[in-house]
């Protein structure tokens, strides 16, 4: 007995001891020299991982672009990119991490919105700038000044783009009755505030109006109940899994709206990849995209198209990129790296992002951007506002091709 | 020798609380202060867990109300910050009062069963808490920060956290040496045989379950004020679950000490993994470590270590 | 509540769950005969719906005959992953414990492999007739759903077949209902575990090429779909073969008419909150008779 707890103490102590050493060890070396460190964490693993996967790619091309440019500042830059797995925990632990041990320089924005609603008062305590896309327009009323949307992912504004064209349409043509379903989550939740203004301004009725929770298994009765009550237009605020089942379950119980509003699943490439023309004519918004005239989008999509063989670039690859886009001409524009006059020329100056000019407000949001799109034969299509349409949307949606 | 044990215990124990005063950066507090939330959330567990074989899969759920019912109760109280810390001791109550009403069905199942029934209940819990906007809504809630400087709030978590372990622990030693400990764990090894030896099990079981509900309620309290957002996602995750359950039986269930050992062993190793490897890499070291550690510890490090002491 | 909407939604739900209950059974078996907990059961569902999605994709082979391809490949992976990590555990004072720390260690592991192979992009398998139906008066039949459900039906007798029938199957059975007497009778343990662990894989890649009929998948989803296995073959009972197949209905039925009935919010929580209670009063599952 007494020799096991000879072991046990013992054990201990070397636990204890290993955990020190862990902990002393310095962060590899950096932050040393002329180097510009930005750090912070990103779902690399886990539910995530595509989304933060594809924004590391998108910050990625913006520091091998300013770094054969000369740097910021002259300086180069470097990433400190930790993996969160996903978990808001870790997030906040890595952005404390970043900002107190490794000393970045510049924070860079998280990924999704429940890790970047978590963040915002991390940056706000320690005062550092943090461009994100934020957690949707709640996030922004809590009063932060170091955080900012630049561009924002708004669920608020999602749809602004597609209800604008809806109202050019003549009232007659317009669908009378519509169907929501919604994910039970913040993304899911905030989307349907556009919905809630804009069917009242339309006179479109909603007949049903449900939310549901993740795993979304099976979406049968879903569909089945839309077309008994014949709503003529389905909205699926979702994601990309639940949205795939719901699309799936339409065309196999042959329900065909005049139109199919889907939330954020559609933005991602492998809704065109993965779905094929069963994923054609689905309407959402963006606040990004390859195709509007702003100045470095050529760019990004010749990048896509030799690297990843896209079309157009991922919105969160154009994220990635954007909130780069921002820091780095807040730091340029303010000459310094003291975080406090890099937010100070943030709020009064403007900056020229691929997601166009922004300038920003109290809140650290720009004026409400959205472009409604359409898919069109497996391309995103820019159908409203009317002075950037690429195309002119399939309206109503044909039948399904069997 | 067994003077020297918690004389020991009490330096370390020191240390640990004067560890602010060298002035490390906040990440490190932050990171200790996760460490000891694992272990606080492993050695609860192992009360029920360890001690009593009755495996929880659902222990997350009292984790999460604890983080939902503080984040509540300093909302509807309007509680300042300092005093919303105080009200995550009321919120490991509520914990523990769902503990005793759900585990006194519950614990009349066993083995396996007993596990799923646990697991589904957090999903209800996890649920409900989306589902219904008076528990918390799927939207989160967001708690008010300390207007002092970061270094000292971070500070005060800390040492609240430690303090928490250290309570923790002690009912976890006690319960070791306690009669107490000793039923839970003749329930454990043969409950039928426990019964004939006019063991409470029963009581003993609801007992020791309402106690491993308790601090992971404190504990979540604590953390829901460390993250300043909570979302149902981030505390009622079947993975925070299957950790608390893996870092027990890691270290060894049973054992006060094989909690500890798992959990500081596991979260550092995660951590120290995310710093120097690249993101899937990382994660299959990690995965790697429990295959390597079970085939040569199959029976827990606590035991390994048990035996070869033994055999020296 | 019209009739159209109940049935249909309850077609859909049976489909659903008779698929959970194929990716179940082979959990159920490792359970049951070996007393190993397979964390990664639904990992190696997942390595199935990948090789039939890459085999779809660049040699155009349909699922179904692609399973022909995969689950004899998981078979042999299977048996040198016993011999290599679950035999040297098997010597553990509680197996049930060590299993699925070690197995939970092996499903981090693969998730992260099929991340590097695959990448993080969720995936849908489509063969042609992926979003077409058989229309039956007003009823629907997702093709997809409807070989799922084929797949399943199909992969459950077998295994039924398999241990009702076949020497090998028989002495599977002795040995896990009498270990010792199975020895004395030359049944060799060690042999007969590694063939159930095997098995068990296999169906394991079968369901999941029927699973991802139904849904998308990620490298993470292997998560969710445990979670499901794990219903299943609680309520069906362990090791129960006819029990797994019985709750896949039973959990098809409950989501099915949730669906039809109940605010679709409350779906998931309906469906888990009656497991709980009925778990509550039937802790040993539905069949409480050991053996098939």
């Amino acid at each position: 007995m007494k020799e096991n707890r000879i072991k046990d103490f013992s054990m201990f102590l070397i636990t204890a001891v290993l955990c020190g050493l862990m902990l002393m060890t310095p962060a590899a070396g950096f932050g040393a020299g002329k180097t510009i460190v930005i750090g912070g964490s990103l779902p690399l693993t886990g539910a995530y991982a595509e989304t933060g996967q594809w924004i590391e790619k998108g910050m990625r091309f913006w520091a091998d672009e300013i770094n054969t440019k000369g740097g910021l500042l002259g300086r180069p830059v470097e990433f400190k990119i930790y993996d969160d797995q996903s978990d808001v925990g870790k997030a906040v632990t890595f952005a404390e991490k970043v900002i107190t041990v490794d000393k970045a320089d510049l924070l860079f924005g998280g990924y999704p919105g429940t890790a970047a609603r978590a963040v915002m008062p991390v940056a706000e305590k320690h005062k550092y700038v943090y461009v994100s896309m934020g957690g949707h327009m709640k996030s922004f009323l809590q009063g932060y000044t170091y955080s900012f949307g630049a561009p924002p992912l708004m669920g608020e504004w999602w749809y602004e783009g597609f209800f604008q064209w809806l109202a050019t349409v003549p009232a007659e043509k317009r669908p009378q009755k519509a169907a929501v379903y919604t994910i039970n989550n913040p993304v899911g939740l905030s989307l349907i505030d556009s919905i809630d203004r804009w069917t009242k301004k339309l006179n479109i009725k909603i007949v049903i109006n449900e939310k549901y929770n993740a795993p979304l298994a099976d979406a049968t009765a879903l569909i089945v109940k839309a077309k008994q009550s014949q709503c003529d237009i389905l909205f699926a605020n979702g994601f990309f899994p639940d949205g795939v089942t719901m699309m799936k379950a339409a065309k196999a119980l042959d329900y065909n709206p005049k139109a199919i509003v889907q939330g954020i699943g559609s933005v991602v490439p492998a809704w065109v990849k993965e779905l094929g023309k069963d994923g054609d004519y689905v309407f959402s918004g963006t606040v990004l995209s390859g195709q509007l005239k702003y100045p470095g989008n050529d760019k990004l999509n010749a990048y896509v198209k030799k690297t990843y063989n896209l079309n157009e670039y991922p919105l969160y690859f154009g994220f990635g990129y954007a909130w780069m886009q921002t820091l780095e001409q807040a730091v340029t524009g303010a000459k310094t790296l003291e975080q406090t006059k890099i937010r100070d020329w943030l709020k009064k100056n403007e900056v020229n992002t691929i997601a166009g000019s922004l300038t920003f407000d109290e809140r650290g949001l720009p004026a409400p951007i959205n472009f409604g799109t359409q898919l069109i034969n497996g391309k995103v299509e820019l159908i409203s506002p009317k002075n950037i349409q690429t195309r002119e949307p399939v309206y109503p949606k044909p039948a399904w091709e069997k | 020798m067994n003077k020297a044990y918690p004389v020991a215990l009490a330096i370390l124990v020191i240390l640990l609380a004067a560890f602010p005063c060298i002035g490390p950066e906040v990440y490190y507090l932050s990171f200790m202060f996760s460490v000891f939330m694992y272990v606080i959330l492993a050695s609860s567990w192992n009360f029920i867990g360890g001690y009593g074989g009755y495996l929880s899969f659902g222990h997350a759920a009292f984790f999460g109300i604890g983080a939902f019912a503080t984040a509540k109760l300093a909302t509807m109280l309007q509680l300042p910050p300092m005093l919303t810390m105080l009200a995550s001791i009321p919120a490991g109550g509520i914990a523990a009062l769902v503990a005793l009403i759900v585990g006194y069905p519950c614990l009349k199942i066993r083995g396996p069963y007993f596990s799923v029934v646990t697991l589904c209940f957090a999903f209800v819990v996890d649920l409900a808490v989306k589902n219904i906007e008076f528990l918390g809504g799927a939207e989160g809630l967001w708690l008010k920060f300390m207007d002092i400087p970061e270094k000292t709030s971070r500070t005060i978590m800390y040492e609240v956290m430690l303090l928490l372990m250290v309570v923790t622990l002690a009912v976890s030693w006690f319960l070791g040496r306690s009669r107490f400990g000793t039923g839970l764990t003749a329930i454990r090894s043969d409950e039928e045989v426990a019964e004939t030896m006019a063991i409470p099990t029963a009581k003993l079981k609801i007992q020791a379950f309402v106690l491993s509900a308790f601090f992971p309620g404190v504990a979540g309290g604590l953390f829901a004020y460390y993250l300043g957002y909570i979302h149902a996602d981030a505390v009622f995750s079947i993975n925070i679950s299957i950790l608390i359950v893996l870092m027990a039986m890691f270290g060894g269930g049973g054992t006060w000490l094989g909690p500890i050992i798992g959990a500081v062993i596991l979260t550092v190793v995660n951590e120290g993994l995310s710093t120097f490897a690249q993101a899937e890499i990382a994660r299959i070291i990690y995965g790697a470590l429990f295959i390597v550690v079970t085939i040569f510890m199959p029976n827990g490090i606590m035991d390994f270590f048990r035996k070869k002491g033994g055999k020296t | 509540m019209d009739a159209v909407l109940i049935i249909q939604s309850l077609i859909s739900g049976i489909m659903m769950g008779m698929v959970y209950a194929l990716l179940g059974v082979g959990f159920s078996l490792t359970w049951g005969v070996m007393h190993v907990i397979h964390i990664s059961h639904a990992a190696f569902g997942l390595i199935g719906a990948y090789l039939s999605y890459s085999l779809l994709q660049y040699c155009g082979v349909d699922p179904v005959v692609s399973a022909a391809v995969s689950v004899p490949l998981l078979f042999i992976t299977a048996c040198g992953l016993y011999q290599l990590l679950i035999r040297p555990i098997t010597r553990a004072q509680n197996i049930v414990m060590a299993s699925m720390i070690l197995t939970f260690g092996l499903a981090i592991i693969l998730e992260n492999i099929m991340a590097l192979i695959w990448k993080a992009d969720p995936r849908v398998l489509t063969p042609t007739y992926s979003s077409g139906a058989l229309i039956a008066g007003p009823f629907y039949f997702q093709y997809p759903h409807l070989v799922g459900f084929g797949l399943s039906v199909l992969g459950i007798t077998a295994i039924y077949l398999f241990l009702k029938k076949t020497y090998t199957g028989m002495a599977v059975r002795a040995a896990w209902q009498q270990p010792e007497a199975a020895q004395l009778y030359g049944v060799n343990l060690y042999r007969i575990s590694m063939i159930t662990f095997a098995l068990a894989v296999s169906t394991a890649g079968a369901g999941g090429i029927s699973l991802a009929l139904l849904n998308s998948f990620e490298p993470h989803s292997h998560n969710l779909w445990l979670i499901y296995l794990f219903l299943v073959v609680i309520v069906g009972g362990v090791g129960n073969v006819i029990g797994t197949a019985l709750a896949g209905l039973i959990i098809g039925v409950i989501t099915g008419l949730s669906m039809a009935f109940l605010p679709f919010q409350w779906v998931n929580l309906v469906t888990f909150g009656l497991l709980m209670i009925f778990l509550i009063f039937r802790p040993h599952g539905l069949i409480k008779q050991e053996g098939m």
